[in-house]
C-alpha cells in the first residue's frame, strides 16, 4: 500500500466551522437509533441536548491554552503575590516551574511571574 | 508538515470492538459506603504455591465499584510472577507484578485511592532509558481488560475478529506483537473498575469526573514511578476511547507537575465530545462519520463503483465530505433543504445507503446507519464489519461486535489473574461499573469535555512531546475522520500524527492490522526517544 500524506490542517478552517453546527430541534431519527447506553463513548441522557462548545483553533485555541496555564500558575500562587519562588512552585505541585526555575528566572530575582513562564515556554516553541 | 495519515487497506480482514459491558457491578461482594460496615470479604480463589521465584498474593480485601464505596485503608501489595516470551528468535525474561498502589494527593500527601494494576517489566534494564507505558481503557468506568488481553501485552486472546465464528473460548497465546521489547507495560484500572477503589473519606464517586479522574490518575502515575524508581524513564500514555479524553487531560496535568512525557498514543479517540454526533443526539452534523460509512459500505460490497483501493477511496470520501457533504449538511441542518439529487446519488454510491434514506435522514447518524445498511441485519458499532441478523442473540444488545467478544474477555481475565498472574481476590473483577451514569463530564467551562486545549497545553509545556492517534476505518463509535478533524485544530505540528487501519474501535484485534499498528508504534517510540 502506498502511503498518502495529507495536510489536514488545510481542511480545518472549513470543517471546524461546519461540524459543530447546531440544528434547531433536530428531529428524532425515524428509523430508531440504536440504544447505546453505557457504551463508550456516550453520556447520560440529561447531557445529550446540551449546546456543544465551539471547536476553537488558531488564536482562540491558544488563548485557551494561555488561560489554562495561567490558572495553574494562579492556583499555585496561594498568596496571590503574582510571583512564585522555586520552593512555592514545588510545594504547590507546579513542577514544570520548579524544575525549570533557573531558566525561567533569567533576571535571577528568585521569583518568577506568569509572564516569565510564558516567555520561557514561548522560547521553546509554545504557540500561545 | 501537517498531520500525516498513512492509510492501509485490507478489506477482508478485520477487527472488533471495544469497551463496554457490565459484569455484575458488585457481585455480592460490595463493601458499603462510608460509615457502613462492609460484609466480610469473600474467600479468594486458590492460588498455585510459590515456586520458581513466583510470589502469589491472596488479597483478602473486598473491593467494590459502587458509587458510595470506599476502602477504610489500603495496602500496597502485589503478586510477582516470572515468565518468558520468545520474540523474533529472542527469548525475553519478564516479570509480571499484579496488585495495588495508593495514589496520594499531589500536595498534601493524603491517600486518595487504591489503584489495581498489572505491570510487565524486563529485569536489569537501565531505568533511565527503558520506557514505561501506562495503558487504560475508557468508558468511563471500564476496566483495562481490552487493551490488556487484546492489544500489545505479552499475552493476547485470539478473537478471529471480524468473524464471529472463531474458536471459543478464545485461545490465550503469546503475543508476537507485544510492545514488551520496546517498553515496560503498566495496565491500570480506573477507580470503580476492576479492583480499583477510593480510600475513605473519598468515595468512588469522588473520582468520577473528567478532572477528578485525571488528577487521581496523575497521582497514581507519580506513585508508580516513585515506588519503582522510574522517574527518570521515558514515559508514555496509551489510552483508548474515553481513555484518550483522559490522556489529553492527564498529559497536561503531568507536564504541569513536572513529569515530562515522551509520547501519547491515542487509540480510537474521542477528544471532543462536542463534535461526535453519535454522543450528543443528532443536533450535530454527522459529516465526520461519512468516510467510515463509506469504508463499511465498501466492506459489504455496497459501494458503487466498487473501490479497488481503500486508501484512495477514503481520500475521495474526505474530499467529498469537506467539499460537498459537510456544506450541504450545514444547509440542511439550518433550513431543512436537501441538496441536488446528484449529491444524494453520490452519497448512495459512496456508502450503499439508498437515496430514499438519504432523503429522509440527510444528517445520517451512526445508529441509523447500523440498522439500515443491510436490511434485516444489524452491523456493529465498534466494528461495522461485524453483522448479525436482527433479533439474533448477537444483535440483542445493539452492537454485535461488542457482544461477540465481551463474555470471552470476562471469562479470560478472571482465570488469567489467578492462573497466570497468581493474584487472588474473592471480589468480582468489574469490567464496566456504573460510573458513566453519574460522571461529571464538565471540563474547562464546558458541559461536555473538549480536550484539544488540554493536548495543546501539554504540547505548549513540552514541545518535544509526540502524539500518535491510531484509528480503525470501520469504527462507528469514534470515527477516524472526526479525529483527524479534531486534531487538525492543533495546527501544523510535526510531532502529531495519525495512522488508520482496517478495523473497528479495537484495531488491534484484527490479525492483519495489529502487526501494522505494532510496526507504526515501534517507529513512534523510536522517534519519541530520539528527541529525549
Amino acid at each position: 500500500m502506498r502511503p498518502l500524506t495529507l495536510r489536514l490542517h488545510l481542511l480545518v478552517p472549513a470543517l471546524a466551522l461546519v461540524l459543530p453546527i447546531l440544528a434547531q430541534a433536530q428531529s428524532v431519527d425515524p428509523t430508531g437509533p440504536i440504544q447505546t447506553e453505557l457504551r463508550d463513548p456516550s453520556v447520560p441522557r440529561a447531557l445529550r441536548n446540551v449546546k456543544p462548545a465551539p471547536a476553537t483553533q488558531g488564536a482562540a485555541l491558544q488563548a485557551q491554552v494561555e488561560r489554562k496555564l495561567r490558572e495553574s500558575f494562579d492556583a499555585a500562587d496561594v498568596a496571590g503575590a503574582g510571583a512564585l519562588t522555586r520552593e512555592q512552585a514545588q510545594a504547590a505541585g507546579l513542577g514544570v516551574v520548579a524544575k525549570n526555575f533557573d531558566r525561567i528566572d533569567i533576571a535571577g530575582t528568585g521569583k518568577v511571574t506568569f509572564e516569565d513562564v510564558k516567555r520561557y515556554l514561548r522560547s521553546r516553541g509554545a504557540k500561545f | 508538515m501537517g498531520i500525516r495519515s498513512l492509510f492501509r487497506s485490507s478489506w477482508f480482514v478485520a477487527s472488533v470492538t471495544a469497551a463496554a459491558l457490565t459484569v455484575s457491578a458488585c457481585g455480592g461482594s460490595s463493601s458499603g459506603g462510608v460509615g457502613v460496615v462492609p460484609p466480610p470479604p469473600p474467600p479468594p480463589p486458590t492460588l498455585p504455591p510459590p515456586s520458581n521465584g513466583n510470589q502469589p498474593y491472596s488479597d483478602p480485601t473486598a473491593y467494590s465499584s459502587a458509587r458510595s464505596a470506599s476502602l477504610a485503608s489500603a495496602v500496597e501489595a502485589a503478586a510477582i510472577t516470572r515468565h518468558q516470551i520468545t520474540l523474533r528468535g529472542n527469548t525475553i525474561d519478564y516479570t509480571a507484578t499484579t496488585g495495588h498502589l495508593t495514589a496520594r494527593n499531589a500536595t498534601g500527601g493524603a491517600e486518595e485511592a487504591s489503584f489495581f494494576y498489572v505491570a510487565y517489566t524486563i529485569d536489569n534494564q537501565n531505568a533511565a532509558t527503558r520506557p514505561v507505558t501506562f495503558f487504560y481503557n475508557g468508558g468511563p468506568g471500564s476496566a483495562t481488560v481490552w487493551l490488556h488481553l487484546g492489544s500489545f501485552g505479552p499475552k493476547r486472546l485470539v478473537t478471529g475478529d471480524p468473524s464471529t465464528n472463531g474458536v471459543t473460548p478464545f485461545p490465550l497465546v503469546d503475543n508476537d506483537e507485544t510492545l514488551l521489547d520496546t517498553t515496560d507495560l503498566v495496565f491500570v484500572d480506573a477507580i470503580g473498575a476492576g479492583y480499583s477503589e477510593a480510600i475513605a473519606p473519598n468515595t468512588n464517586q469522588t473520582f468520577w469526573g473528567v478532572d477528578q479522574d485525571a488528577r487521581v490518575f496523575r497521582d497514581f502515575v507519580v506513585r508508580y514511578l516513585t515506588v519503582n524508581n522510574r522517574l527518570a524513564s521515558p514515559k508514555f500514555l496509551f489510552g483508548e476511547s474515553y481513555g484518550t479524553t483522559r490522556s489529553a487531560v492527564l498529559a497536561n496535568l503531568l507536564e504541569t507537575a513536572g513529569i515530562q512525557l515522551s509520547g501519547v498514543v491515542l487509540q480510537s479517540s474521542v477528544l471532543n465530545y462536542n463534535s461526535n454526533c453519535g454522543v450528543v443526539n443528532v443536533v450535530l452534523s454527522c459529516s465526520g462519520y461519512l468516510p467510515s460509512y463509506g469504508a463499511t459500505g465498501a466492506y459489504f460490497n455496497l459501494a458503487v463503483p466498487a473501490p479497488t483501493d481503500l486508501l484512495v477511496f477514503e481520500q475521495q470520501l474526505r474530499d467529498f465530505t469537506v467539499n460537498t457533504y459537510a456544506p450541504a449538511d450545514l444547509v440542511f441542518l439550518t433550513n431543512r433543504t436537501l441538496p441536488a439529487t446528484s449529491v444524494l446519488n453520490q452519497l448512495q454510491g459512496f456508502t450503499g445507503i439508498p437515496v430514499s434514506l438519504w432523503s429522509t435522514n440527510f444528517n445520517l447518524g451512526p445508529g441509523t446507519f447500523q440498522s439500515q445498511l443491510r436490511p434485516g441485519q444489524l452491523i456493529g458499532r465498534y466494528d461495522g464489519r461485524v453483522s448479525a441478523p436482527v433479533g439474533s442473540p448477537l444483535a440483542s444488545q445493539g452492537d454485535p461486535s461488542s457482544t461477540f467478544i465481551t463474555g470471552q474477555f470476562v471469562a479470560a481475565i478472571n482465570s488469567y489473574l489467578v492462573s497466570f498472574l497468581q493474584y487472588g481476590n474473592g471480589s468480582t473483577y468489574v469490567l464496566l461499573g456504573t460510573a458513566i451514569n453519574t460522571w461529571d463530564f464538565s471540563h474547562d467551562r464546558n458541559q461536555l469535555p473538549d480536550t484539544i486545549p488540554d493536548l495543546a497545553a501539554a504540547l505548549a509545556q513540552n514541545p518535544v512531546l509526540k502524539v500518535l492517534a491510531v484509528n480503525g476505518y470501520h469504527d462507528l463509535a469514534t470515527p477516524f475522520y472526526q479525529t483527524e478533524v479534531d486534531l487538525a485544530r492543533l495546527g501544523n505540528l510535526p510531532n502529531v500524527s495519525v495512522r488508520n487501519y482496517a478495523g473497528g474501535h479495537m484495531t488491534y484485534l484484527d490479525d492483519t492490522s495489529r502487526p501494522l499498528e505494532r510496526a507504526d508504534l515501534t517507529v513512534f517510540y523510536q522517534s519519541a526517544l530520539v528527541v529525549q
